[in-house]
């Protein structure tokens, strides 16, 4: 049931890329997935027509890159990796495809990528983040990260949650090639507004938010989720720990481990804790006690 | 960097993080003081909180009453006035007393009282007298009386004015030897009054009840050490610190931490004045702030919400120079109504008993709704999953804190203080909560009431305060329970005149849909505990 997505051009003289190279670029792009794999797209109706929008999939595949775009009715920008305008095959190319470069290698990389994605929302065009921040190894739907809800509350912009199946199985993650002939669904959830969950400076709204797309997200895929961010150690099936600063777990804590609390406490010394303790004498003054 | 805690370190001046955080004053007095600039969510270096939680300068806070001019006023209770010069010879007598009676260090003295001159009295003398000093409310069931004092076992009691009642019932009470503070007072002697034990800073001044209620109730026992840090921040030489020009509003419990170390404690270490008060009436209160000039005012969320509604000129309140909230969370329309009202920037705290009590604070930087403020000054705030990896930046976490005002551990309890507790001086509160990007701390609810449905959380009290924003609801709590599916699902239990319809479409309006209840409970009403708080663990399955 594969279905071709209805297509407008917007030009964007302002950001990078030539928009005749992006143009037919684009319709080549298309007409080439659309002939080659059998990919269903659902809830295409959910992408605002006009005004600015964040593109917010689950990420599998490197042609996660590919597909979704190739879904959705309008031109949507995401952020690249900056080292791809040093290659001249990739240079003029992937601009052209709505990739924004953004130098990760400076201090201040995910404040300057995030000042990009405002540009492009504010121009009330389409910006497409993976809130799992990278590639799901694990194939678990990771915890999300807030930047998505930051950029939704600052530029009063929708998120659409997209869940896909199928992509990982077109291109592995060892696979340069992608296998033709495979099919792949796409489905485009609601427009979310972090307006509907809080006050947008507290902190506790961005994390509702947050989890509430991804909860979006893992209806869309199908995919289970945990609250646990990606990792690049992952392995499909396992979790990676994640080196970050650590604390001792005070000895006799219930363990973390069960689901809802409920825990026994286990083994650990006897040392009794108590102030010394020094039973006062008999009284020696003559001091009033009640009873008489 | 080989401490990973300095890798957790996001939020401090990076210019003062070399400083030391304490210092002991020069003239030899064992007040520590704090520079103003908070470090690091209260980062101190591993070399200076060394120094502080290893002093070995013999203090007892009991000395804080001395110094100031005699004759300026220290309690005001109802029509009466109690100058320092003459509170310190109650103390004087009453200790001269104790002590010729045995009491010493290592006594443990029951103080039984209310927000009274005598139970001031009484806390100063056995905490004096080098002895560790357990105060309990005299204004309860007798059944709560008899449950605190077999719990405390007492060696010697002490019984304030409003005590008076349990006379009638003293034999069923194992109290010790036991004094009348007024009588004690009298029968001492002034003149032959030794001086104050000093105690290190590691021993143990004060014993509290935790609000934990009934079964599980604990008693933390906090050093001279602890109480001294938590008043020494409150006091620093600040815009906002303490001085003896205020005039505090004693209306909180005094068996209370917030009100035992934050307003009495701390006030009278200054010289400043304490107006006392036993029962808050929202109109007579406000006479008292008024009449007495009243400067600070430390409440809870329920005193600022009916003082929100009165109608008054709101110059009433004109004498107050800074407001603080605690205890449970303050309603962001509480916040804004005494704003509007009386011009008052509420500030809201965070502590417990076992942080003596204070962990974060709002005082010299702008409040803001629904956050708890920052880390005092020394006291390290840290966010963690459950097998301790600190959180990343605005991810929630449960709220761990190090300072020198963490407590030494439950009384006879090694295993509740080790589930709590690490050799390296991490204290966990089981709270949950999440730091914005300017490091103002955010509580979420209680890490063993979080609810996980398909691998995300529920807090019960976000679920809770849509419930109740139903006009017909008047209570709720939210739980729970094992589901085949999702591992968790939530339920509600809802007292209230509302169908089980109606509120599964409110909250499906107001709640993504994880986070709705499956399940709906309605009851007549809901079991509350013996502080008034909904008991969410009697409806847990």
């Amino acid at each position: 049931m594969s279905k071709r997505t209805a297509f407008t051009f917007e030009a964007a003289p302002d950001l990078p890329g030539s928009d005749t190279l992006s143009k037919y670029g684009l319709a080549i792009i298309r007409a080439a997935v659309d002939r080659l794999w059998d990919v269903t797209v659902e809830g295409v109706e959910n992408v605002p027509l006009s005004g600015p929008g964040i593109i917010a999939p689950n990420h599998l595949s490197f042609c996660d890159s590919i597909f979704v775009p190739a879904a959705l009715p309008r031109r949507v920008w995401a952020i690249g990796k900056g080292e791809y305008m040093d290659s001249w095959k990739t240079k003029h190319i992937f601009p052209a495809m709505g990739m924004i470069p953004v130098d990760r290698s400076g201090g201040d990389a995910a404040k300057a990528a995030l000042e990009t994605a405002a540009r492009v929302l504010n121009q009330g065009r389409l910006f497409m983040i993976y809130p799992e921040g990278t590639r799901s190894r694990s194939e678990f739907l990771h915890k999300g990260r807030t930047g998505a809800a930051r950029l939704a509350a600052q530029c009063n912009a929708p998120v659409i949650p997209v869940g896909h199946i199928g992509t990982l199985a077109i291109q592995p993650p060892d696979s340069f090639m992608l296998k033709p002939g495979l099919a792949c669904t796409i489905r485009i959830g609601a427009p979310m507004h972090p307006d509907d969950f809080g006050d947008r400076n507290d902190p506790r709204t961005l994390r509702a938010f947050t989890d509430a797309v991804m909860f979006e997200i893992a209806a869309l895929s199908g995919q289970k989720y945990v609250n646990q961010y990606a990792h690049g150690d992952d392995t499909p099936g396992v979790l990676a720990h994640a080196d970050r600063p650590k604390i001792a777990r005070p000895p006799r804590r219930p363990s973390p481990s069960l689901v809802g609390g409920g825990a026994g406490a286990s083994g650990g010394g006897t040392n009794a804790i108590s102030p010394p303790r020094r039973k006062a004498p008999a009284i020696a003054g003559a001091t009033k006690i009640i009873p008489e | 960097m080989s401490d990973p805690l300095h890798q957790a370190r996001r939020f401090g001046h990076s210019s003062s993080a070399s400083e030391p955080c304490c210092q002991i004053r020069s003239d030899d007095s064992p007040i520590r003081v704090c520079p103003r600039e908070p470090v690091i969510r209260g980062f101190i270096e591993p070399a200076d909180a060394g120094d502080i939680l290893n002093t070995t300068t013999a203090l007892n806070i009991a000395t804080g009453l001395n110094g100031h001019p005699g004759a300026s006023v220290a309690l005001i209770d109802g029509d009466r006035e109690v100058t320092y010069g003459d509170l310190r010879n109650q103390v004087d007598s009453a200790r001269q007393l104790l002590m010729s009676s045995g009491v010493s260090v290592g006594t443990r003295v029951l103080v039984i009282g209310e927000n009274e001159v005598d139970f001031v009295v009484a806390l100063y003398a056995a905490l004096g007298a080098g002895a560790t000093v357990v105060p309990i409310k005299a204004v309860n069931p007798f059944p709560e009386v008899q449950r605190k004092v077999a719990a405390v076992e007492p060696d010697v009691t002490l019984l304030c004015a409003t005590a008076d009642w349990l006379n009638e019932r003293i034999d069923e009470l194992v109290l010790g030897e036991t004094f009348v503070v007024a009588e004690a007072v009298a029968a001492g002697d002034v003149a032959t009054a030794p001086p104050i034990v000093m105690r290190d800073v590691d021993d143990i001044a004060v014993m509290l009840l935790t609000s934990g209620v009934t079964s599980d109730s604990k008693i933390a026992m906090l050093s001279h050490g602890n109480l001294d840090f938590v008043q020494g921040v409150f006091v620093a030489d600040t815009e906002v610190g303490v001085t003896s020009d205020d005039v505090a509003y004693g209306v909180l419990p005094l068996t209370h931490i917030f009100g035992l170390n934050a307003v009495l404690f701390t006030t009278l270490r200054v010289g400043g004045r304490i107006v006392l008060e036993q029962r808050f009436e929202a109109m007579a209160s406000l006479e008292l702030v008024e009449r007495h000039k009243i400067t600070l005012i430390s409440g809870a969320p329920p005193m600022w919400q009916r003082w929100a509604l009165c109608d008054v000129d709101p110059s009433m309140m004109a004498s107050v120079r800074y407001a603080v909230s605690g205890a449970s969370a303050l309603p962001i329309e509480t916040f804004n109504a005494i704003r509007a009202k009386y011009g008052i920037t509420l500030a809201e705290g965070y502590g417990l008993t076992e942080t003596s009590p204070a962990v974060t604070w709002t005082r010299g930087f702008e409040s803001r709704a629904g956050s708890v403020g920052k880390p005092l000054p020394g006291v390290e705030v840290i966010l963690v999953d459950p097998d301790g990896t600190i959180v990343e930046e605005g991810d929630t976490g449960e709220v761990v804190v190090r300072s020198p005002g963490v407590f030494r551990g439950y009384l006879d309890s090694p295993e509740q203080t080790e589930s709590v507790l690490t050799e390296d001086g991490w204290f966990w509160t089981g709270d949950v909560g999440v730091f914005d990007i300017d490091g103002y701390l955010y509580l979420v609810d209680r890490l063993k009431d979080i609810v996980i449905v398909s691998g995300f959380n529920v807090y019960p009290a976000e679920v809770e305060s849509i419930l109740l924003e139903h006009p017909e609801v008047r209570g709720a709590i939210v739980v729970g329970t094992p589901n085949a599916l999702s591992g968790e699902a939530v339920v509600a239990h809802v007292s209230g005149e509302v169908s089980v319809d109606e509120l599964d479409a409110f909250c499906r309006e107001r709640l993504s849909r994880y986070k709705c209840p499956t399940e709906y409970h309605l009851v007549e009403e809901l079991p509350v505990a013996a502080n008034g708080k909904l008991l969410r663990r009697a409806l847990r399955s």
